[in-house]
């Protein structure tokens, strides 16, 4: 409850902010002492010290999954704005503070999205994330392509509202009440009512996440969006949504699983297809990120699937990681004039620490043993081999990882392996800071890949 | 009290300190110090693999236990190492050979610059830090993660010179080979934490857990297992790798692609013994499998003129020959044959690198010949190498391929003769190579005469540890029917393989017999020899080969068949998906909507470029496909 009340009043100010102060370094310092706090405040509230008393009734329940997660979220949005915060500059300083406005808009619907208890309450959390997102995506102005991008996202995700209310409304036929805990399954299980909202939340959450057959809008508008924001879209914001996804599944639809659980099953294997088969063919390092953030929600689809104790820490675990490896890699993306593999060409020779680094991110997000990212794929395959059938998927899901080192690597290549081209896209020179918190990064990656529990044991503890 | 084997830990620390040192400060470091602690590095570990060596013959074998590195539900897998026979033994291996190609790597890098140099010996000590995570993990999980660290650190030095664009394929190509097997791997181990819980060596070889297998169980994970170990081993039909990895670097070669990544199929296959020896159908294609890869690399290496070829293709031939062991039941051969072949295809590998040193890069053994004259040592190690894997008798390479061919002739009279004909193959080319390179006149230019000469002393050295080696390594396992009770090596494994030799019935084959095949296959290779040494020191096989020399030299087209049969059809596949389904498909039917759309308004005909409305379209459409699927076809 601190952090969902302190993010709204943070929101508010920050924009009050962009009137007082003039220099974005100064409404950069504001955004990441709010972030801080925000952290701080939340990190209390797991502990027990909570500044709000208020009866949260049906709407919300914040347990330590939720709160842990929460944490994760927040801190990689301080990485982030570490990482990108100077980079926003390029797409416009006159709204400058508006945009760490949104952030914290954002994160506010995130903490309503990872505890609600109401279905109402879900819609207004991921509405409450889109929202901020569709004006991010057009930020750019003066480029049509990001003005094409956000139209376009606007008018799909109208369109995925309308499932969700849709299926909110067929489910309130079904059970009478909004609540999840009060969801009465086992007497009528298999109403036409209830399964046929069940699936339409499943389209919709599925949408948000960009799985597979709902993904399309997602090349187009993480193209199109300026990069800085596409970072942010791709990582925290579909973590995110995936924690509701599985608190949704498992509390209100857990009883139905024999149902959705051969959809879910589908959906992962063709979202795994799609993204790792199509982010082969990309020519441009933006591009294939989006195809990979596709191929690695399949991934995250397989928590959902089997709904297991190792999937859920297995999901926090790989959202973290995922996210992180993913900024890290946009932040530096973001200073590039090109996005073609060919501007990477010989960056391990200019910037060996930035390349250094680059590898490690792009190596956990391939799953190679000793970073979080292979960890955070074990657990994943652990908890459907825990589902004790369905070893094709384990094995589809395998070799579809393999398939990505493939576009991984292609990058860790051109830098390592290739020389500096006339095509080597001109890189904006970091500052110190910049890079101490890339190496800060790349070692949180490792430090996970061999103790997940530092991250983990806040669950029991 | 603790058990003294806990400071095992030691053994990878010390290299993996030597990869941070290198690679954090290789651009501020003089070349004499990056050698320094790059060999020394692998030295001090060679000194506590040495202790612990004693210790395990004194009978002190110990899993050493240090944190749980994963824990998931009730699977729990520690980070241990596992000290006994078997891991002791390629501890030495691995760290005793690579200290000695390390200190030949110091003079043989020495022209490049200091920068490289310390990129170079960091991914080295890397390379030997995984190799030895790899035969000391307890568990698969742990081999696994050095599995792939072999893999990750070949690719890096297959790679070194990687302003050579076919340099960067080969790296390509042993990597993407080395993937196919690795997934197998993992499937595998899967399969494994599916069926018994468990990934720890000792619990999962305890008749506890193999008692929850079915047969099937242990056929599906012992197959998935060797495909595993063909990526990794170079065997049929994923080994064209390792013959275009001769890129790399010479002592690269000796090293990760000849004594040591090379073998970890074997040891792999070994440590899991209980496993295969209860699977007898994969025993069977194993050793087909070996039989069949020994043949093959034997007959390409008989033409190839490139002096790193031929000794790729003979390592290739050679582990073929570890898997007929193996297959055969013959564990102990197999690790036998490890060592030894470690030891003078090592000492062969440095022999060529130091005859390419002294001719400028060249490669070419048509271009060389009466070496001999000018470079005394190399002659004589390089010499001392051939004998050995020849088989002559005395030098090691005699008593490792001895008792594999006893092995294969107590399973079956075939895979006899196949193994002795590839013997008598291998000692075809080898002197083949030895005569055309060191015996005859020179035929190379002037210049290069000129520049020819010994190779310094950081090199020599290890040329002679090595040939002495080479000569004396076979002592350890004197055959039952010469001396009784000399097999010293197999006494030494035998807690390892005991479960084994439980369930494998023995085939015994009399000592008369065991005399007769001795001598019979002795006199067969010493009359091979005796003739490719005359015959190709006086007239060097020049010509272009013809007929079948010409398949063979152009190594059975193998390479261009998986190229027309997987690479090029997978290529096409990808340029279908691209062309027809990407352009062709999703764009016409954009560009078909599209117009459809822009009857509406040309206003904002360049948002609705038709793609959002094919986006829902398609959305609704498989939502509508689950929709009836659910309803009408589920029950």
């Amino acid at each position: 409850m601190n952090a969902l009340v302190l993010s709204a009043i943070l929101g508010v100010v920050m924009m009050f902010s962009g009137i007082l102060l003039k220099r974005p370094a100064a409404i950069r310092s504001v955004a990441i002492i709010g972030l801080l706090l925000l952290l701080a405040s939340n990190m209390l509230d797991m502990s027990g010290t909570r500044f709000f008393s208020i009866n949260l009734g049906d709407f919300l329940h914040f347990d330590r999954f939720a709160f842990l997660f929460n944490s994760v979220a927040i801190f990689c949005v301080l990485v982030y704005v570490l990482l990108t915060g100077k980079a926003i500059e390029r797409v416009g300083v006159k709204n400058y503070a508006d945009y760490f406005a949104l952030f914290f808009f954002v994160l506010c619907g995130i903490f309503l999205v990872t505890s609600f208890q109401s279905l109402l309450i879900l819609f207004l959390g991921i509405e409450i994330i889109t929202i901020p997102l569709y004006i991010l995506t057009g930020s750019d102005k003066r480029n049509l392509k990001s003005n094409e991008a956000s139209l376009k996202y606007f008018l799909m995700g109208a369109f995925s509202t309308g499932l969700m209310l849709m299926g909110i409304a067929l489910i309130y036929g079904a059970q009478g009440t909004f609540a999840i805990e009060k969801f009465n399954l086992l007497k009528i299980p298999g109403s036409p009512l209830m399964i046929a909202g069940m699936l339409l939340m499943l389209f919709s959450m599925a949408f948000k996440v960009s799985a597979a057959p709902l993904h399309f809008w997602t090349p187009d508008v993480y193209d199109g969006a300026p990069t800085v924001f596409t970072s942010f879209m791709a990582t925290v914001v579909k973590a995110a949504v995936f924690i509701g996804f599985i608190r949704l599944f498992e509390n209100a639809f857990g009883l139905l699983q024999p149902t959705w659980q051969l959809w879910v099953a589908l959906m992962a294997a063709a979202t795994l297809f799609v993204g790792n088969i199509t982010a082969v063919f990309q020519q441009s390092v933006k591009r294939m990120l989006a195809y990979s953030s596709i191929a690695q929600a399949g991934f995250m689809m397989l928590a959902i699937f089997a709904l297991n104790g190792d999937a859920k820490e297995g999901l926090l675990l790989y959202g973290a990681a995922y996210s992180l490896a993913t900024i890290g890699i946009f932040s530096v993306l973001s200073r590039m004039d090109d996005y073609s593999y060919e501007s990477f060409n010989g960056l391990a020779a200019r910037q060996p620490l930035v390349a250094a680094t680059l590898t490690i991110f792009l190596l956990s997000l391939a799953g190679i043993p000793l970073t979080a990212g292979f960890l955070a794929k074990f657990y994943m395959i652990k908890a459907v081999v825990a589902t004790g059938s369905n070893l094709w998927l384990v094995v589809f899901a395998l070799l579809m990882a393999a398939v990505s080192v493939y576009y991984y690597f292609r990058v860790i290549q051109a830098m390592y392996f290739r020389e500096a081209g006339e095509h080597s896209a001109s890189f904006q020179e970091p500052g110190k800071g910049f890079k101490w918190v890339l190496v800060l990064v790349a070692a949180l990656i490792i430090a996970l890949g061999l103790f997940p529990s530092l991250l983990l044991n806040w669950l029991y503890f | 009290m603790k058990n003294a084997l806990q400071l095992a830990y030691l053994i990878p620390l010390f290299p993996l300190l030597g990869f941070l040192l290198n690679g954090l400060g290789r651009k501020y470091f003089s070349k004499s110090l990056i050698g320094t602690i790059g060999s020394g590095a692998i030295l001090a570990s060679f000194a506590v693999s040495l202790w612990v060596f004693f210790q395990v013959k004194s009978g002190n074998t110990h899993v050493a236990h240090y944190f749980n590195f994963i824990s998931v539900g009730d699977l729990k897998i520690p980070f241990a190492f596992q000290i006994d026979q078997l891991s002791s033994l390629f501890l030495l291996i691995i760290t005793g050979i690579g200290f000695l190609i390390h200190l030949y790597s110091t003079a043989y890098m020495h022209d490049e610059k200091p920068e490289h140099f310390g990129r170079y010996f960091a991914y080295l000590n890397l390379f030997v830090f995984s190799m030895l995570l790899l035969v000391m993990g307890a568990n698969f999980v742990i081999m696994f993660i050095g599995w792939e660290g072999v893999g990750l650190c070949s690719y890096l030095l297959i790679g070194f010179w990687f302003r050579k664009e076919e340099y960067n394929k080969a790296a390509s190509k042993a990597f993407i080979m080395n993937r196919i097997g690795d997934l197998a791997f993992l499937i595998a181990l899967f399969w494994l934490i599916n069926k018994t819980g468990t990934v720890t060596f000792l619990e999962v070889f305890s008749a506890e857990s193999l008692s929850k297998l079915s047969d099937r169980d242990i056929t599906v994970i012992t197959a998935l297992l060797f495909v595993g170990a063909t990526g990794k081993s170079a065997q049929i039909p994923l080994y064209t790798w390792l013959p275009d990895a001769m890129a790399g670097p010479t002592p690269v070669s000796a090293l990760i692609h000849a004594a040591t990544m090379v073998t970890a199929g074997i040891y792999m296959i070994a440590r899991s013994n209980v496993l295969y020896s209860m699977a007898p159908a994969v025993m069977t294609v194993i050793a087909i499998v070996g039989l069949a890869t020994a043949l093959l690399a034997a007959t390409i290496a008989l033409k190839q003129n490139d002096i790193k070829k031929v000794l790729a293709y003979s390592t290739v031939s050679q582990l073929g020959y570890m898997f007929l062991a193996l297959g055969t039941g013959s564990y102990v051969a197999a690790v036998f044959h490890v060592m030894t072949h470690a030891f003078f295809k090592a000492l062969m590998f440095l022999g060529s690198g130091s005859v390419i040193h002294a001719m400028g890069g060249e490669q070419d053994i048509r271009k060389m010949g009466g070496l001999s004259k000018y470079m005394k040592i190399t002659n004589i190690t390089f010499l001392v190498g051939c004998l050995a894997i020849a088989g002559i008798p005395g030098l090691s390479g005699f008593f490792s391929k001895d008792e594999i061919l006893a092995g294969a002739f107590a399973t079956s009279p075939v895979f006899y003769a196949i193994g002795l004909f590839t013997a008598l193959l291998t000692a075809f080319y080898m002197f083949r190579l030895y005569a055309t390179t060191f015996r005859g006149s020179f035929r190379g230019t002037h210049e290069q005469e000129h520049h020819l000469h010994e190779s310094p002393a950081a090199m020599t050295i290890p040329l002679i540890v090595l040939a002495v080696l080479s000569i004396v390594g076979g002592y350890v396992g004197v055959p039952e029917f010469i001396a009784a009770g000399a097999h010293s090596l197999k006494d030494f494994l035998y807690p390892v393989f005991e479960p084994s030799y439980k369930i494998l019935q023995e085939h015994h084959v009399s000592h008369e017999t065991e005399w007769g095949l001795t001598i019979g296959s002795t006199i067969a290779i010493l009359a091979v020899v005796i003739y490719a040494w005359t015959r190709f020191s006086k007239k060097p096989d020049l010509a272009e080969p013809q007929g079948l020399g010409k398949v063979l030299a152009n190594k059975w087209y193998v390479d261009e068949i998986y190229d027309a049969v997987i690479v090029k059809p997978l290529n096409k596949l990808g340029a279908l998906l691209n062309n027809i389904v990407e352009t062709k498909v999703i764009d016409g039917i954009v560009n078909g909507v599209g117009r459809l759309v822009n009857y509406g308004g040309r206003q904002l005909r360049w948002v609705q470029s038709g793609q959002v409305g094919l986006y829902v379209l398609l959305m609704v459409l498989s939502m509508i496909v689950i929709f009836v699927l659910q309803f009408f076809f589920r029950k």
